[in-house]
């Protein structure tokens, strides 16, 4: 039996251990936290100077920036004023109106007369893309009528088109209430007049060059198609880069100055548009395709429906990343001025980092919300934006969430803005546009998948529309391959069903097309035919995961079932599961 | 000249351009559309002297924007000052095209803004457009 006296020390003894030992953690404690803040003020030092950076690169830029706007300035009146003199002495000479001068003569005036014209169009058209290109032509967004512009652009082409025996068309086929978009009208006229002229200029005497026009609750879509020479494959995108055109004599024959489709991609692109050139399908001839967000900023006309003004109050939690500080505080701003929560990143690591621990937080705690989007610049040192990109969508926690491209790259780089981001602004930005685009996508996530049903059989579509109707899941109807081309270029479905049997061509022409897209061509596909399939034709007729149904042997409620599955699998998974 | 001229009403205009060539082809280019007579001035002093002559008062000065020693726009402003010239209505010809100095132009009160290079052929529709000339 241990003695009491023994006991006590015992005690003591345990105290003392016991006091050491809690000494010594609130020791280590106080080192660790010195540590930290030791670790913090190197962290805001750090950031200061960062910051501090940044403002000398901005303010040095904006330096250069207006270095070269008054080159630019100098550079043209210098050129100018020469041309005043030659184009005035030329001009008189062969107007006659300093006396007669002989055929020969005339022929050599005439010729030196057309290339000062053009030399004074190409100084312009420099300047403009210039002034474009740096974002500096602010634009005066205001409510227009496709159908007015394209109408004053007919007009005003019409004598041109008259001249070289060209017949001019306009056909509408937007309704009333959607023709109404927010752009710069003077240079949205410009666009439709340099493409018309350019569709005029290429076209063979006695053919037609018309202009269509379609639209959705969220695009409007013109269309310039013309009947001329066509654009090889190879050339569709380089004709809009500068000094491009198809045949290298085509400036000087055609007195263009190489830079009109490049101006055209420029405005397009700065009201966050595209535009882009296709053949025919018929195969002769080219279409022209612009394509414009209706909703730019929020609207101050009567048009109460539309969707997606960006004037409505955001909500949600935005993760903004871009390596420059001074970008990324100015979005910041905007969004929390329109009842955005931000997140700020300020590499691609951040934001790996940041929306996976919020995505883990979300889970644990009810009060704390996931990333709702993510705005991200593709230009950063480490991670690069792409890299960025695809490891989110690599990771369970955070490939559900929206990414919408911040950079200066344009849109036109379709293959990346389809397969992962789901939305792209351009920057410099607009701010009405980056919150249009930023609406669109958060509206866009979670929405069932979209349905593109391309069917000739009006009473058959019918019924399927109907039964999808009945499931809340959206289907759009194409009855022509022509309809289908286009439902595709203004906003990729999700799946398409498809009838191989179409009034303008078959399904197979279809598929082909949508092998050559960016972006489509992995699209989900459900055949539903009447006709007999052989395993060859199958071969063809594969895009993304495809199914076949037998019109004869499935019935379109088995279809529907069918599909559902499939969507309801694309809404959880990658499409890539949609096989399984 | 061959040309047989219709027009009646005599218009006197004041050509102010440093550029020997321009300031030709201007006045040529004004003689023969529109019948109009021309004097000239090579800067914006010998231009305020010109048209300050009681005798030759000009309709209008065509003057141009970029000039050594005193350009377009202060030439205007010492136009101003003085009673005698300051009614004349004042165009200003430049080979600027940015909208910035568009504006800046307009701001100083001046009668309109053309453009360089100009069509010689309508040089003489545009300056009577300009300033509400019906003749």
């Amino acid at each position: 039996m241990t003695s009491l006296p023994s006991i006590l020390v015992g005690m003591l003894l345990l105290s003392i251990f016991l006091l050491g030992a809690l000494t010594l953690r609130l020791a280590a404690k106080a080192r660790q936290q010195h540590r930290s803040i030791e670790q913090l003020n190197e962290a805001l030092k750090r950031s200061r100077e960062y910051a501090e950076q940044q403002q000398t690169k901005l303010a040095l830029r904006s330096d250069l920036d207006s270095v070269k706007d008054e080159f630019i300035s100098t550079v043209s009146h210098e050129l100018r004023t020469p041309l005043t003199s030659i184009r005035g002495a030329l001009g008189l000479l062969s107007a006659g109106l300093l006396g007669n001068v002989d055929a020969k003569a005339q022929n050599l005036l005439r010729i030196a007369s057309s290339n000062t014209e053009r030399l004074i169009r190409l100084i312009n058209d420099i300047l403009d893309l210039e002034r474009m290109e740096s974002g500096r032509a602010a634009l005066k967004l205001r409510r227009c009528s496709i159908q007015d512009l394209a109408r004053e652009a007919v007009d005003t082409m019409a004598p041109m088109a008259e001249g070289v025996g060209i017949h001019l068309e306009l056909i509408c086929n937007a309704p009333r209430e959607t023709i109404y978009f927010d752009a710069d009208p003077d240079r949205i006229l410009q666009v439709i007049t340099n493409l018309l002229s350019n569709a005029i200029k290429f076209s063979p005497a006695g053919t037609t060059v018309s202009v269509q026009i379609d639209s959705d609750t969220n695009s409007v879509l013109l269309k310039v198609v013309d009947h001329g020479r066509g654009i090889p494959a190879d050339k569709l995108e380089v004709v809009f880069g500068r000094f491009q055109q198809v045949e290298a004599s085509d400036a000087s024959k055609k007195g263009g100055t190489g830079l009109g489709l490049a101006i055209c991609r420029s405005i397009i692109q700065q009201h966050g548009g595209a535009i882009w050139a296709q053949p025919n399908v018929s195969g002769l001839g080219t279409t022209l395709w612009v394509q414009l967000s209706r909703s730019a900023r929020a609207s101050d006309t009567a048009l109460p429906s539309l969707i997606g003004a960006p004037g409505e109050r955001g909500e949600g939690l935005i993760l903004v990343c871009d390596d420059d500080a001074g970008i990324r505080e100015v979005v910041a701003e905007q969004l929390r001025q329109h009842g955005y929560d931000i997140l700020q990143a300020g590499s691609g690591e951040e934001v790996l980092a940041i929306a996976g621990e919020q995505a883990a937080k979300a889970r644990s705690k009810a009060s704390v919300h996931p990333v709702s989007a993510i705005l991200l610049d593709l230009y950063m040192p480490g991670l690069s934006g792409w890299e960025t990109l695809q490891r989110l969508k690599e990771s369970p926690a955070t490939k559900a969430i929206p990414v919408v491209i911040l950079s200066v790259i344009p849109s036109s780089d379709r293959t990346l803005l389809a397969s992962e981001a789901q939305g792209w602004v351009q920057k410099p930005f607009n701010e009405n546009l980056l919150l249009a685009e930023l609406g669109r996508v958060l509206r866009a996530k979670g929405m069932p998948g979209h349905i593109l049903l391309v069917e000739q059989d009006q009473e058959l579509a019918k019924e399927i529309l109907a039964g999808f109707r009945e499931a809340g899941v959206p289907m759009d109807h194409a009855s022509t391959l022509q309809q289908a081309v286009d439902r595709c270029l203004l906003g990729p479905p999700d799946l398409l069903i498809l009838d191989v049997m179409l009034p303008d061509g078959d399904g197979f022409s279809l598929v082909d097309w949508l092998r050559r897209q960016p972006g489509l061509h992995a699209l989900p596909l459900v055949v539903y035919s009447s006709r007999e399939i052989s395993q060859a034709e199958m071969a063809r007729l594969r895009l993304g995961p495809t199914h076949f149904f037998d019109k004869a042997k499935v019935k379109p409620r088995e279809v529907e079932e069918r599909v559902l599955t499939m969507v309801s699998r694309l809404r959880n998974n990658s499409p890539a599961a949609i096989v399984a | 000249m061959t040309h047989e001229r219709l027009v009646t009403v005599m218009r006197l205009i004041l050509i102010i351009d440093d550029e020997d060539d321009i300031r030709e082809v201007a006045a040529l280019s004004l003689e023969a559309t529109a019948g109009w007579e021309i004097i000239t001035a090579s800067s914006g002093p010998d231009g305020i002297q010109a048209a300050a002559n009681p005798k030759r008062k000009p309709h209008a000065i065509l003057m141009d924007v970029m000039m050594p020693g005193m350009d377009g726009p202060t030439t205007f402003r010492q136009m101003q000052q003085n009673p005698e010239i300051a009614g004349i209505p004042v165009l200003l010809l430049t080979a600027k095209v940015q909208g910035v100095d568009q504006r800046r132009f307009a701001d100083l009160g001046v009668a309109g803004v053309l453009f360089k290079p100009f069509d010689p052929l309508t040089l003489a529709a545009q300056i009577s457009q300009a300033l509400g000339w019906k003749d």
